[in-house]
């Protein structure tokens, strides 16, 4: 047998990237193809065949899917069956009772419940806040709702009893039941082991309604990858899960793709010694941005998805609707860009389809940014008279030149990125100057230098294989499950046999697939977070601690962490309120050992371009080919690093250099 | 002495200025909602951020809170009136709550920042918290029975709680000795003392990229794009003169319905919201300042003609509001006004949806629970031994609209705080919640149907418990829109462990015991059209 591979894929809504590496010669090959929306696996097919690999030469296949998100987003998710307390089957119609907009009253105020009142049954059963049996649930009553969920012609159910995530009891009794009543089965307690009925049952059903799509998705992918390729699927917490992990979990797909992408800033900024980091995603139609603290990727188990709550740990990404696709506007007197988007179709006007609208793309077309010689991703050339053309309409309603349109639309833009950069860093108490920036997506960087420089931040990375990121966080992710359960522990009351029991067992629970993939326990990395508060506080801090957890220590960090963050502490007693543990294996490929292929080294620009960095008049700026550039070669700015997919601006004042990694550093000339 | 020369900035600087100021006013709201302890701020929301300009005229909102739209906009001008802005240093942090000092009701407590640059006061950050406690008659600083405003609770004037040398201890002392839950209530002041904090940190970043000039002249732009948009969404509501009244059930003590009535003149782009006829102020605590008026009316016409309308001082302009001194709406200062923020600003709106009724009837929503639904339990939790109370608010059935039917059990108009979970209800109070439920064929009937309330049963799980209730839509129900039928009122019903079944007022304090069950059942929303398909003029009230 011939040589094998490794690939990387995430499928997109747009396109499917892919990148693979040559087990035996290192050799890596990257593509981008179009995504087949209705079919994922003919996208992976058409992956394979572009980077030259088949399914009998795959060893590992590991992919990003936005399967489980677009099910969930366009409600095409299967018809569940709810279980919950007696007393509570109304819980997911009243939800919290608060409404989606304050001041769009045409607006039904919450989203309809997931499931309709006549597949929510009762159980007659009840357990207290402790755990304590208030009513047992009888082998009857098991017996009897197994019926009458047989009889509601659905393959998948749903339990969320009351208080389940201290006494699983009654749900695992239900579970049993069912199991001869349906095909799929959803626990709440395995879903979601913390407090709050109505998230934790939406959890549930979401889990369950995915079942059947994404088993079957599963099972047609291991019939075409046989016995020769391992398939795992990269999940929403930022990791490597099995197949058969996700069958059960498929909600942990919900973030799949996005949390690959900053997986893999997450792993950069380790490598290149970065401390604090934001992952910046900057697209068409969304920019995603995401917090690494000293190399670990934020992740919250509070979320929504498609404004149905989520509780699971995912990724913390924050998406905020503007992109390179956002039109921009007048409104009365002044100017706005976004939330309106001119999407991937028509597009912005100077893709020459049937955009006419000006967006931040046509200004970067007009500010001399974009190339109207090289072909965007191989394919389409940009017409610059199109922008131009839609520019000026804007610029002459505020009586502005065309350039001068463009500086402006180019510095909103960056505006409305550099409130989702405080957001997301204030939310996580990080001051974004410390920060580095780094930037992927299509549109991320041509933005990231400006937005730095304008926000503070002196470094900007654009990785290597930025333009197939999310393929690239999945070949190098490593296997990895993480968990998190209620712990509600005061420091008054401290029980450290409790601790070191909880600890124990989600470490060993989480690690038996992990051996089961052919790991040694040796290899196995086990980490543990508590979220600790002052008692009344909402938001927890994560605190990591190692094994024996010594309440000192975590006291003392807890104290430290707060004073950072909100600039006091007190000596109150404080609450272990959740445990967080996290089982790896360590990844098959690194980010460092992979090279982008290199073309004939020059310094010599590919043109010299009139670019306007501001609204003065246009500067001469430099245009290079980034696969050519030599190692450590200090590049000033103004000048403009491209290749077939993005575009990286280097505006005056900043200094782009190849890092021996591979990895585009950029000095902003910002001092922070 | 040369002046500085007035640079206009460009429509495009105005907007990136826009964008800092908002987000700063949005890291401001955050920073409270992730420290403060109070459960209304983390759960809830119950807060508001802003920046103000030097006179105090609103720039940007953090989070705007429905109730609190009116607020914002008043309280540096109203605390300017008190104290002279030469008073003040770098570093200060003034605290009040004065309703009738550009407030709303003494649990709403601001903090108010100077913010200096070029050696002028430049602006002012204001951060408004709702605070679980102030001191008063009663635990939660919600009194139903109220007489005057010293039952409910603190009255803070403009207080210098901090300076640039850090806390003044002794005023700290003052207000938490006054308060029940001094440690938590000690983490609010600091949380809401390190929102304004991180504001100055972030303005002074904006005054060293821009001069005061342009970041002032941007602002005063701002005001006038506000002020466009309001004027053009004035000018989409035919001329005329409008009426409407609705009524509250209650006052607390008294048992008669209380009046609400405006008069709206729109002429043009300005519009003139006149409350005179409103009744006289009311002994119990339904009193509104005429700043909850303003909020309920800048409410109104956002939903029903801008949505998008930039909340601050230039939106204001085009807007006359007329409250009667001594009346409801504009209470002399020893009145009560706690439950006037979240239930008679409620009735504001209701009357201004019922005027508006003939001219613009598919722009509005049927009546809805315009009610906080207010149960507060407190007592102590025998399991811990410590003093607890738990605010728990009701929504109900959504009014219907021209197009659809209304949807069951949630907030309306000026409030969109949050249930409490069953679950953590059970895990921090001696509470049981034996079910919540729709209330089914609540709802009024109509063309379209109003939206059913729903039903919560507490079971007391401890003995010495109280509770009180502030809970509005128990007599006068939830109107219907255009010939819909209204919407059930609420029922309360207490059940004793003995036995004994009584319905509960919609403002009262019950002592409760280990055994005993409260059942509350919120309102259906109105209808909307005859059920024929007519959507004639409604016959009036019955």
């Amino acid at each position: 047998m011939g040589s094998t591979w490794k690939v990387g894929i995430d499928i997109g809504g747009t396109f499917t990237d892919v990148i693979g590496i040559n087990n035996q010669s290192g050799e890596i090959r990257t593509a981008k193809v179009r995504s087949q929306t209705r079919d994922p696996i003919a996208s992976i097919v058409a992956a394979y065949h572009s980077i030259g690999v088949d399914w009998n030469n795959v060893d590992d296949l590991m992919h990003g899917t936005t399967l489980a998100t677009n099910a969930i987003v366009e409600g095409n998710i299967a018809p569940v069956a709810l279980i919950a307390t007696e007393g509570f089957r109304d819980t997911i119609e009243i939800g919290r009772q608060n409404r989606r907009e304050l001041y769009q009253l045409h607006v039904t105020p919450k989203l309809p419940p997931l499931v309709p009142e006549e597949r929510r049954i009762e159980a007659l059963e009840r357990i207290g806040p402790e755990g304590q049996v208030l009513k047992r649930l009888s082998e009857n009553e098991a017996i009897r709702i197994a019926e009458v969920v047989g009889k509601l012609n659905v393959e998948a159910a749903a339990v969320a009893l009351q208080h389940c995530y201290v006494n699983s009891s009654h749900e695992k009794k239900l579970g049993d039941r069912l199991a001869g009543a349906v095909k799929y089965v959803a626990l709440s307690h395995e879903m979601s082991p913390e407090p709050r009925e109505f998230e934790r049952t939406n959890t549930t059903i979401l889990n369950a309604a995915l079942m059947p799509l994404t088993v079957g998705y599963l099972n047609k992918l291991q019939a075409g990858a046989g016995d020769t390729t391992n398939v795992h699927l990269f999940h929403s917490a930022g990791g490597m899960a099995s197949g058969a992990a996700v069958k059960r979990r498929p909600l942990a797909l919900a973030l799949s793709g996005p949390a690959a992408g900053v997986a893999a800033a997450g792993k950069i900024a380790t490598e290149l010694k970065l401390g604090n980091a934001i992952g910046f995603d900057m697209g068409g139609t969304t920019t995603d941005t995401c917090v690494v603290i000293e190399g670990r990727v934020q992740v919250s188990s509070d979320q929504h998805l498609a404004g149905l709550p989520v509780r699971q740990l995912m990724t913390a990404v924050e998406s905020i609707g503007a992109g390179g696709g956002s039109i921009a506007r007048t409104l009365g007197t002044a100017v706005r860009v976004g939330p309106d988007s001119a999407g991937a179709e028509p597009g912005p006007a100077c893709y020459g389809l049937d955009g006419v609208l000006p967006t931040v793309t046509d200004a970067n077309m007009v500010l001399g940014f974009l190339s109207t010689e090289r072909l965007l991703g191989g394919v389409l050339r940009l017409v610059r008279d199109k922008a131009e053309t839609a520019m000026s309409t804007l610029g002459k309603a505020l009586e502005k030149s065309v350039h001068e349109t463009a500086i402006g639309v180019y510095r909103i833009a960056n505006a409305s990125m550099a409130r989702a950069l405080h957001r997301v860093t204030v939310e996580r108490g990080v001051d974004a100057r410390g920060c580095s920036l780094i930037a992927f997506g299509g549109a991320g960087p041509m933005h990231a230098v400006a937005l730095a420089q304008e926000f503070g931040i002196s470094t900007v990375v654009v990785p290597k294989f930025s333009s197939v990121f999310s393929a690239l966080g999945c070949l190098t992710a490593e296997l990895s499950y993480a968990e998190q359960h209620t712990i509600s522990l005061s420091s008054l009351e401290w029980d450290q046999q409790r601790i070191d029991a909880q600890c124990q067992s989600m470490m060993d629970r989480l690690s038996a697939p992990v051996l089961a993939a052919g790991n040694k326990t040796g290899d196995i990395k086990a980490s543990f977070v508590a979220l600790i508060r002052y008692a009344g506080q909402s938001d927890s801090i994560e605190v990591a601690f190692e094994l024996p957890c010594d309440p000192e220590i975590l006291g003392r960090d807890f104290q430290a962490r707060h004073n950072k963050l909100f600039g006091f502490t007190t000596d109150e007693p404080w609450q272990f309120e959740t445990l967080r543990v996290t089982v790896s294996a360590p990844a098959q490929s690194n980010i460092d050992e992979l090279q982008e292929t290199v073309l004939q080294e020059s310094t010599n620009p590919i043109s010299v371009d009139e670019c306007w960095f501001d609204a003065k008049g246009p500067v001469s700026t430099r245009r290079f080919e980034r696969g050519a550039l030599p190692v450590d070669w200090a590049i000033e700015g103004p000048a403009i690093i491209e290749d077939n997919w993005s575009t990286i601006v280097v505006p005056p004042g900043a200094t782009a250099q190849l890092h021996r990694s591979g990895h585009l550093i950029i000095d902003t000339g910002v001092v922070s | 002495m040369t002046r500085k020369p007035i640079t206009m900035p460009d429509p495009f600087t105005i907007e990136v200025i826009r964008n800092a100021l908002t987000a700063i006013a949005e890291e401001m709201s955050l920073i409270v909602m992730r420290s403060a302890r109070s459960p209304l701020l983390r759960e809830a929301g119950d807060l508001s951020s802003a920046l103000t300009d030097a006179k105090g005229n609103l720039i940007a909102q953090g989070r705007d809170i429905p109730a609190h739209l009116g607020v914002m906009g008043s309280t540096v001008q109203e605390f300017l009136k008190r104290i002279p802005a030469t008073r003040l240093q770098p570093g200060d942090v003034w605290f009040m709550n004065l309703p009738e000092a550009g407030g709303n009701h003494l649990p709403d407590v601001k903090a108010i920042r100077p913010i200096f640059a070029e050696g002028e006061i430049q602006a002012y950050a204001v951060s408004l918290a709702h605070w679980a406690d102030i001191g008063g008659a009663r635990a939660g600083s919600y009194v139903p029975d109220a007489r005057d405003a010293w039952q409910e609770g603190l009255r803070i004037p403009p207080l210098r709680v901090f300076t640039s040398e850090g806390a003044d201890r002794e005023k700290l002392d003052v207000i938490l000795s006054n308060v029940r839950g001094a440690e938590e209530r000690e983490g609010d002041i600091l949380a809401q003392m390190a929102s304004t904090y991180s504001a100055d940190e972030r303005m002074q970043e904006v005054f060293s990229r821009y001069q005061a000039t342009v970041v002032q002249a941007a602002i005063a732009n701002l005001h006038d794009q506000s002020e466009a948009e309001m004027r053009a969404a004035i000018l989409t509501i035919p001329n005329g003169v409008y009426e409407g009244e609705d009524w509250l059930d209650d006052d607390g003590p008294g048992r008669d319905p209380i009046a609400v009535r405006v008069r709206i003149e729109i002429n043009d782009d300005e519009a003139t919201f006149d409350f005179s006829k409103t009744a006289d102020a009311c002994a119990g605590p339904m009193n509104a300042t005429p700043f909850t008026a303003s909020a309920s009316v800048f409410y109104a016409m956002k939903v029903i003609a801008g949505p998008d309308i930039q909340p601050n001082a230039g939106c204001a302009r085009p807007v006359n509001i007329i409250t009667r001194e001594g009346s409801l709406l504009h209470p002399p200062v020893d009145k009560p006004v706690v439950a006037g923020n979240h239930d008679t600003s409620q009735r504001i709106v209701d009357a201004i949806f019922k005027a508006f009724e003939k001219v613009v009837p598919e722009r509005l929503t049927a009546g809805g629970s315009t009610t906080s639904g207010l149960l507060l339990f407190s007592g102590r939790d025998p399991r811990t031994g410590k003093w607890t109370t738990l605010y728990e608010v009701h929504g109900g059935g959504e009014g219907a609209r021209h197009d659809r039917d209304g949807m069951c059990a949630v907030r309306p108009h000026m409030s969109n705080v949050m249930n409490t979970p069953a679950e953590v209800i059970e895990a921090n109070y001696p509470i049981l919640i034996e079910n919540q439920a729709l209330r089914r064929g609540s709802g009024g009937n109509g063309l379209h149907k109003g939206g059913d309330g729903q039903v919560r049963t507490y079971l007391i799980n401890a003995a010495g418990l109280v509770m009180t209730t502030i809970v509005e839509r128990c007599i006068v129900p939830p109107y219907g829109l255009q010939g819909g039928e209204p919407g059930k009122t609420f029922e309360i019903t207490h059940e004793q462990a003995s036995g004994e079944v009584s319905q509960l007022a919609g403002k009262t304090h019950v002592s409760l015991d280990k055994g005993d069950r409260i059942i509350i059942k919120t309102s259906g929303g109105g209808g909307y059209g005859t059920q024929n398909g007519n959507t004639a003029n409604s016959t009036g009230r019955n």
